[in-house]
């Protein structure tokens, strides 16, 4: 029998708010164990949760621009279950009323159509505590770390749209474009402040029903959710054919063995309305406020692009996809240098070089001045694109101006004819044979031949000049 | 150890000598924060535990000139009465003001057994903030004291936006003012018809006494119905049990109170420390909570829409009276009456109406009858209206000292 997969994700996405979600404690998971604690994340009695205006702002933005409707009233619930890394006996969740419904992201299929994905809801809720488990030694002991405890975090809750690892993977591409656009979060897979969490189930193909399903976490790249749902597929295909029920349950994706683990049967808590944490209340105006913050969006910017700048749809999307690149972009195109250029360069050279030092710009010395003056060099043929490529990396790596740069390197391309005259007949007088072979009527050795007179100028000669000196010579 | 305090201020100096309560001595509970003081209230959970910080009344009090005189026993997380000797700390004159943490009436029973007044503010009043509670829908702070002016003057005190206290109501936090509104006449009073069915015939007639004396004092006396007033107890039982279960979630050993030190791993010590810490009263009202949170959420959910419904048949019938009037029973002297949760709820059966729906209530000495006598009366207001309430009863008291 053929199987269909259904796929759905769950997300938890941490904000980044200064604080975390009902105290005013940094938001700063990361710092020396235990340092940022209070009464209030610490659940001492006594204590009243107080909501993060500005985390609750942020979440807004989120859903907005995951298209959700914000609900007119949302409030807290307890999910109750012990452990110590849940310092109340419960975590402070939407439940019952979440923050916003209904939602969607767009994403090519993989037969590049596009395929609209549903958002079912997405809720505000606090992070837990962290564990370590210390095993070694006499006594084995379990320490806390409240730091992360009451961080402030959105659970996305998708639709059971997705078919295929490739579905999953693009939509987690999506949504995370779409939220690091509002800067509400920065969602990395590496760092743990984007996580995926995939309901798998498989029915026979062209049947509607929902089947038992399994948990699958612990994926902490995008290659990694689609492999691990390529793997659970296959894993309860052959259970399926093997005659084996699916059981409810939680499995763990081992990244070293390639494989998912089961965990520990699949509970879930009750959820119990809070009586401290007052509802939320949306009022219209308070909500246009939030919506008025929204950025231009990549679709609409993209959209913008080509028609202001005149890209291809594919340089628009490229230039549009991240905000920061987008922003770099459009500053560059302002100081008046042609936009579809600019574009090739960015996803050609900048880019590239980006991810080769895993850095985004802002860690480099790269300004946009910098950027254009670079570009504008270029253009004005004071040097070549060959030297471009290589003051590129020296205006990531070091804060020297362009001009020293190209000075200090000798970067400047010789456009000189009386220069390149000589180079030029040099050339040709130690090629003769070559030379001879062209007026032979081969014209493939002009390239042979360009190349020797750009070799001799040491990559540095203006190729449009040497060009037409060589054709000149060559008669 | 003090019989009366679990924790006695040695030095008890006043910030504000001039301050509007300068030099009331106000007895706390041990569930109340006060900074540096052991907040252990009353149970081992909390054992060892000490205060990082004030209460927001404490501070307020302190602010104002009060003096705290020290804490009292109270009952394990304050659920009941078994044990507490708040109202001690009054009858034997260590305290002008006792503060009692009201969930199913505790501070009008404390007081209606010691012939005191015992106001149960409106819900959401008075900031929670550094009160160790249980219930946290139900409890409020509560004041007792011989004088209801001096309940008055405290509230304002007390009452008002808390920002350490979001879950106040706005109309609790916009503006309070405890001033009693002048005079008693031309209010009408409503008597629940089935309230008084508990009543024995010797109770029936004090009750009556004392209705008598608000009719004297010009307070038109008349019979309403609640019909459902027989929901009051199941649905704050099984409420509140829900609620407690959450709230005691928080006592594990983890990070303060009795950690076991019986267990081989975090496991076994979380549940040796939780079976250890709770008492036989509360241990079993957990138990209840977390059954119904885990196995019959349905009829908590139930229980929240009678409550709605509840609230609305009270706020009915204080459209169509001023205040309600139901009697209160002095409680069983000996706290081991009330050892099972049944007959903790058999104790304050009538004062659990305000307590699920949030209103007011005053606990009243009863004018009609002897200072000895068990039946008191129980005022209900409408919500802020908890200044009229101590005004009605600051006139019934000052007019039966005129008429003795």
């Amino acid at each position: 029998m053929t199987y269909e997969a259904v796929i759905g994700l769950e997300i938890h996405v941490q904000l980044n708010a200064a604080t975390k979600l009902f105290c005013d404690c940094p938001n700063r998971p990361g710092d020396a164990p235990n340092r940022n604690v209070c009464p209030v994340c610490l659940w001492l009695p006594g204590s009243l949760p107080r909501l993060s205006q500005e985390a609750l702002e942020k979440a807004v933005l989120a859903c907005l621009a995951l298209n959700c409707t914000i609900q007119n009233e949302s409030a807290f619930d307890q999910k109750v279950y012990y452990y110590p890394d849940l310092p109340k006996g419960y975590q402070l969740s939407q439940h019952h009323k979440p923050l916003a419904r209904n939602g969607w992201v767009d994403i090519v299929g993989a037969d590049g159509g596009l395929k609209r994905l549903r958002i079912h809801h997405i809720h505000l809720e606090e992070d837990v505590a962290k564990l370590v488990h210390e095993t070694e030694g006499r006594t084995p002991i379990s320490l806390v770390d409240f730091n992360r405890a009451g961080t402030p975090l959105i659970e996305i809750v998708s639709e059971p749209d997705m078919r295929t690892p490739h579905d999953a993977m693009e939509y987690v591409k999506a949504l995370r474009a779409q939220l690091r656009y509002t800067g509400s979060a920065e969602c990395s897979l590496e760092q743990g402040t984007l996580r995926v969490d995939a309901n798998i189930s498989l029915r026979p193909a062209g049947t509607e029903g929902l089947n038992t399903k399994v948990e699958v976490k612990n994926m902490n790249s995008i290659h990694n959710v689609g492999d691990a749902i390529a793997y659970e597929i296959v894993r309860q295909t052959e259970c399926l054919e093997k005659g084996e029920p699916i059981v409810l349950h939680t499995r763990l994706w081992d990244p070293e063995r390639r494989v998912t683990a089961p965990m520990r049967a699949k509970f879930e808590g009750p959820c119990v309305p809070d009586p401290s944490v007052a509802p939320i209340v949306v009022t219209d105006a308070w909500l246009e406020g939030i919506r008025g913050r929204l950025p231009e969006m990549p679709a609409r910017k993209s959209a913008r692009f080509m028609e202001t700048y005149g890209l291809t749809p594919d340089e628009a999307a490229a230039m549009s996809a991240e905000r920061d690149l987008s922003e770099f972009f459009e500053s560059v195109v302002a100081q008046d240098l042609p936009p579809r250029k600019t574009a090739g360069w960015i996803v050609s050279q900048l880019i590239p070089a980006l991810r080769d030092r895993n850095q985004g710009i802002g860690q480099t010395h790269l300004t946009t001045e910098r950027f254009a003056g670079l570009l504008d060099t270029l253009e004005k043929e004071i040097i070549n694109t060959q030297s471009a490529r290589e003051i590129l990396v020296q205006l990531l790596d070091s804060p020297a101006a362009l001009e020293e740069i190209i000075q200090n390197g000798g970067f400047r391309q010789l456009s000189a004819t009386g220069d390149l005259e000589t180079l030029v007949d040099g050339v040709l007088a130690d090629h003769a044979a070559d030379v001879a072979d062209y007026r032979n009527g081969n014209p493939k050795v002009l390239g042979f031949l360009m190349g020797q007179a750009m070799k001799a100028s040491q990559g540095k000669a203006n190729p449009k000049v040497l060009k037409a000196l060589l054709a000149e010579r060559l008669g | 150890m003090h019989e009366v305090y679990t924790y006695s201020n040695a030095s008890p100096s006043r910030i504000t000598p001039e301050g509007t309560l300068a030099d009331l001595r106000v007895a706390v509970q041990p569930n109340l924060a006060v900074r540096g003081w052991p907040c252990e209230a009353g149970s081992r959970a909390l054992s060892g535990y000490t205060a990082l910080q004030d209460a927001t009344v404490v501070a307020r009090l302190v602010k104002a000139g009060a003096v705290l005189s020290g804490s009292s026993r109270m009952a394990e997380l304050g659920f009941g009465l078994a044990g507490d000797t708040s109202a001690r700390t009054l009858v034997d004159g260590h305290a002008d003001v006792a503060l009692i943490t009201d969930t199913m009436g505790e501070v009008r029973l404390a007081a209606a057994g010691s012939g005191l007044f015992g106001l149960k503010p409106t819900h959401g009043l008075v900031s929670r903030h550094g009160l160790a509670g249980l219930v946290p829908s139900m409890e409020s702070i509560g004041l007792a004291a011989a004088d209801p002016r001096m309940i008055a003057e405290i509230l304002a005190v007390m009452a008002g936006a808390d920002p350490d206290d979001p879950s106040m109501p706005d109309d609790c936090t916009a503006g309070f003012s405890a001033a009693p509104p002048s005079g008693t006449e031309s209010l009408t009073a409503g008597v629940i018809e089935e309230s008084l069915s508990s009543l024995d015939p010797e109770e029936r007639l004090a009750f009556d006494a004392g209705t008598a004396c608000l009719e004297t004092a010009g307070v038109t006396i008349q019979t309403v119905n609640l019909a459902d007033y027989g929901l009051f107890k199941d649905v704050h039982h099984l409420i509140a049990a829900v609620e407690a279960s959450s709230s005691a979630g928080k006592f594990d050993g983890v990070r303060y109170g009795h950690r076991s030190a019986v267990g081989k791993n975090w496991n076994d010590m979380y549940l040796n420390t939780r079976a250890e810490s709770f008492g036989p009263l509360l241990k079993p009202f957990l138990f209840q909570g977390a059954y119904f949170q885990f196995e019959r959420y349905l009829a908590f959910e139930n229980a929240c829409r009678l409550r709605c419904r509840l609230v609305r048949a009270v706020d009915d019938l204080l459209g169509k009276v001023d205040i309600l009037v139901l009697p209160t029973r002095r409680p069983a002297s000996d706290p081991a009456q009330a050892a099972t949760i049944q007959a903790t709820y058999a104790v304050f059966a009538l004062t659990l109406p305000a307590s699920v729906t949030g209103h007011p209530a005053l606990q009243v000495p009863n004018p009609g009858v002897a200072a000895d006598r068990d039946t008191g009366l129980q005022l209900i207001g409408r919500r802020l209206d908890d200044g009229r309430l101590l005004a009605i009863g600051q006139h019934l008291s000052s007019a039966a000292r005129e008429g003795r």
